[in-house]
């Protein structure tokens, strides 16, 4: 409850810090201004309760996940260094944005009542429009902003209309609270049901629904399609969880077959798709793609474990991707063509020989999107696997494993091109906050890897 | 004889809903049909009435005139200004493309089926009017609820109108120096 207050509250401050001639208070004052709301998200820890009519439900699991997304926030941000390089940055415009998005982001994770859910959607989406279009010179970032935000906006119709229909089955938009399931309503709760997840997997990215995905990453600003890939990912899988484990629990029969079906697609078309991708942000979009189809797999398992898979996923992967699109942000402002920065794959060309740093963080990141041992995805897969084979639909799972075997090809790719002779870059700068957040990243990375009960034991 | 028969019998509730019902239908239908963008827009404000009708029978009558102020006022307003000044005449022929239209109709037609038959096989509770509260659709109640159970999703729909009219400044503010793609 807190955070979302603060944030808010905030979110007002940092646009009025904008109108200050010192436009350098605004980068130090918005990483605060997170902290502090992460601080008050730990307020409630251990005091569960339902605010406001049953509209916000708090417990441990999802402060567990405020924090969560309020952390990925502040190591994003934090490569913006204040925006200061982008002649085109309004900086506090960007950070203002950022924090009322995480409003709706928290909202997702902690809805107890529909309308809730579709506000917080609403908010993150709005946000992310927004920002997919904030390098307005880029012509590929107008167009990605533009078929982003139109086909967000029929998402979002097909959404609400499945809300309208679950409300005409059973009278209340509150989930898993006395929900009338089966009897004369059920046809208008399937077709609910069925809008419902077709809107929230448009958000999330999986296949077929996954068309905006690659142009959408790959024109808008690379800082915020980091944002985009893990924070609106954490936020849509932990919605649709709490989606399908209460209020649709009791048809698991009727949605197992088409979350199976989306996970195979989703597979396919994400590890196919990346393989034939010559620009970095193009591969990582795909490999998002899959992401969601291997996180999809966590529930079709045992709801009391799915839970946690998700969590642990998504932590791991934000962490991956933070670091990997944070190499591409530093990397690729050294290489400036026809005034844009370059963000081809042979960008990574001889870093090993010429950054040795920044290799390692890009090769540990890369081992551990594709789930080799010892590093976090590794176990962020071992559980979703495990999770899906409690109910024993082993097709799925082999079908999985064949794409993770594909994924380890074109998760190389980068990594070769890194190891090679020849460079094309000059010397790189990096700044030490940008130091500091990869050390973060990476650590995490590999303590995830050979402690993963670390965070697992949390729930 | 015995569809002649229900005529006769029909109310003068039912009647007016049939009435409405087919303007509507006839509204929406003209709306895609028609090839001239400014008919289409016509056509919608007459489905966007008719629409509200359907609310003053269905007792929302705070409803029924937002819809008209907001939709069949402000938005088409907006609509056609947007069709005025972009001309889309000369761009037309696109839409006359048969795949996209045949996909759509087969999309179309299957949920309209689908929704056709859940309707069907639904035996939908019939409301008691000696129990019947008419106030249900009154602005007195709908502001009640807002500001009671519905407290802090209405608050927070402030958020959303933060956000976008920050990001409709931040992108619409005019830029220094030329525009280099």
């Amino acid at each position: 409850m807190y955070p979302i207050i603060s944030l808010s509250v905030t979110g007002l401050l940092t646009l009025f810090l904008g109108f200050s001639e010192n436009k350098k208070i605004v980068f130090p004052a918005s990483i605060a201004f997170l902290l502090i709301a992460l601080a008050t998200a730990f307020i409630d820890w251990n005091a569960p309760g339902f605010y406001f009519n049953d509209m916000l439900q708090v417990n441990n699991t999802s402060i567990v996940f405020w924090a969560i997304l309020i952390i990925s926030a502040i190591l994003i941000m934090g490569f913006s260094e204040g925006f200061e390089r982008f002649e085109f940055a309004q900086p506090a415009e960007y950070f203002a944005i950022v924090q009322f998005s995480l409003v709706g982001a928290i909202m997702m994770v902690s809805f107890k009542n529909l309308i809730m859910l579709f506000l917080g959607i609403e908010i993150l989406s709005v946000a992310m429009y927004v920002l997919t279009g904030a390098d307005k010179r880029n012509i590929r970032g107008n167009e990605a902003a533009l078929k982003y935000f139109l086909m967000g906006a029929f998402a979002t119709g097909i959404l609400l209309f499945g809300m309208a229909m679950f409300y005409g089955a059973t009278g209340t938009f509150n989930i898993g609270s006395g929900v009338f399931i089966g009897g004369d309503n059920s046809f208008f709760l399937w077709i609910g049901c069925t809008f419902m997840l077709i809107g929230m997997l448009f958000k999330v990215a999986a296949a077929p629904f996954h068309l905006w995905t690659p142009d959408v990453y790959e024109g808008a600003p690379t800082i915020f399609t980091a944002y985009m890939s893990t924070i609106v990912k954490t936020a849509g899988f932990v919605a649709l969880f709490k989606v399908l484990s209460t209020t649709f629990s009791g048809l698991q029969d009727f949605w197992w077959i088409m979350i199976a079906v989306l996970v195979t697609l989703s597979l396919m078309i994400g590890n196919i798709g990346a393989v034939s991708q010559n620009s970095f942000k193009r591969l990582m979009a795909y490999s998002s793609i899959s992401h969601a189809g291997f996180m999809l797999l966590a529930l079709l398992g045992d709801h009391e474990n799915a839970l946690g898979s998700i969590m642990f996923y998504s932590v791991v992967y934000t962490l991956a991707t933070i670091s990997a699109f944070g190499v591409l942000m530093v990397v690729s402002k050294e290489r400036i063509e026809k005034g844009r920065v370059y963000e081809q794959n042979d960008l990574f060309k001889g870093l090993a020989q010429n950054n040795g740093f920044l290799a390692t963080v890009l090769i540990i990141a890369m081992l551990s999107l594709a789930g080799i041992p010892l590093t976090g995805g590794f176990w962020g897969k071992f559980f979703v696997f495990r999770d899906a084979a409690s109910s024993g639909l082993f097709w799925v799972i082999i079908m999985a494993v064949l794409m993770s075997a594909i994924a380890i090809y074109y998760y190389f790719k980068p990594v070769l091109l890194s190891m090679s002779k020849k460079t094309s870059l000059e010397s790189i700068t990096i700044n030490p906050l940008a130091k500091f957040i990869f050390a973060i990243t990476t650590f995490g990375t590999i303590v995830l890897g050979i402690f993963p009960w670390i965070l697992r034991s949390l729930f | 004889m015995e569809t002649l028969e229900t005529i006769k019998n029909l109310t003068m509730t039912q009647w007016s809903f049939y009435a409405v019902s087919v303007l509507t239908l006839f509204g929406a239908l003209g709306t895609i049909l028609s090839k001239n963008p400014i008919h289409s827009v016509i056509y919608l404000i007459m489905t966007f009435f008719s629409l509200s009708a359907h609310y003053v029978l269905l007792n929302a009558q705070f409803l029924a005139a937002v819809n008209i102020v907001v939709y069949a006022g402000a938005i088409m307003v907006l609509f056609l200004f947007v069709v005025m000044f972009l001309n889309i005449k000369d761009e037309a022929p696109e839409l006359d493309n048969n795949k996209i239209v045949i996909g759509a109709s087969i999309v179309g037609g299957t949920i309209g089926v689908i929704l056709v038959a859940a309707i069907r096989l639904t035996e939908s509770q019939k409301i008691d009017p000696s129990t019947y509260q008419i106030k249900t659709g009154f602005i007195e109640t709908l502001g009640q609820l807002l500001y009671s159970k519905y407290l802090l999703p209405f608050e927070l729909v402030s958020v959303l109108f933060l956000i976008a009219m920050s990001g409709a400044v931040m992108l619409g503010r005019k830029e220094k120096g030329e525009r280099n793609f």
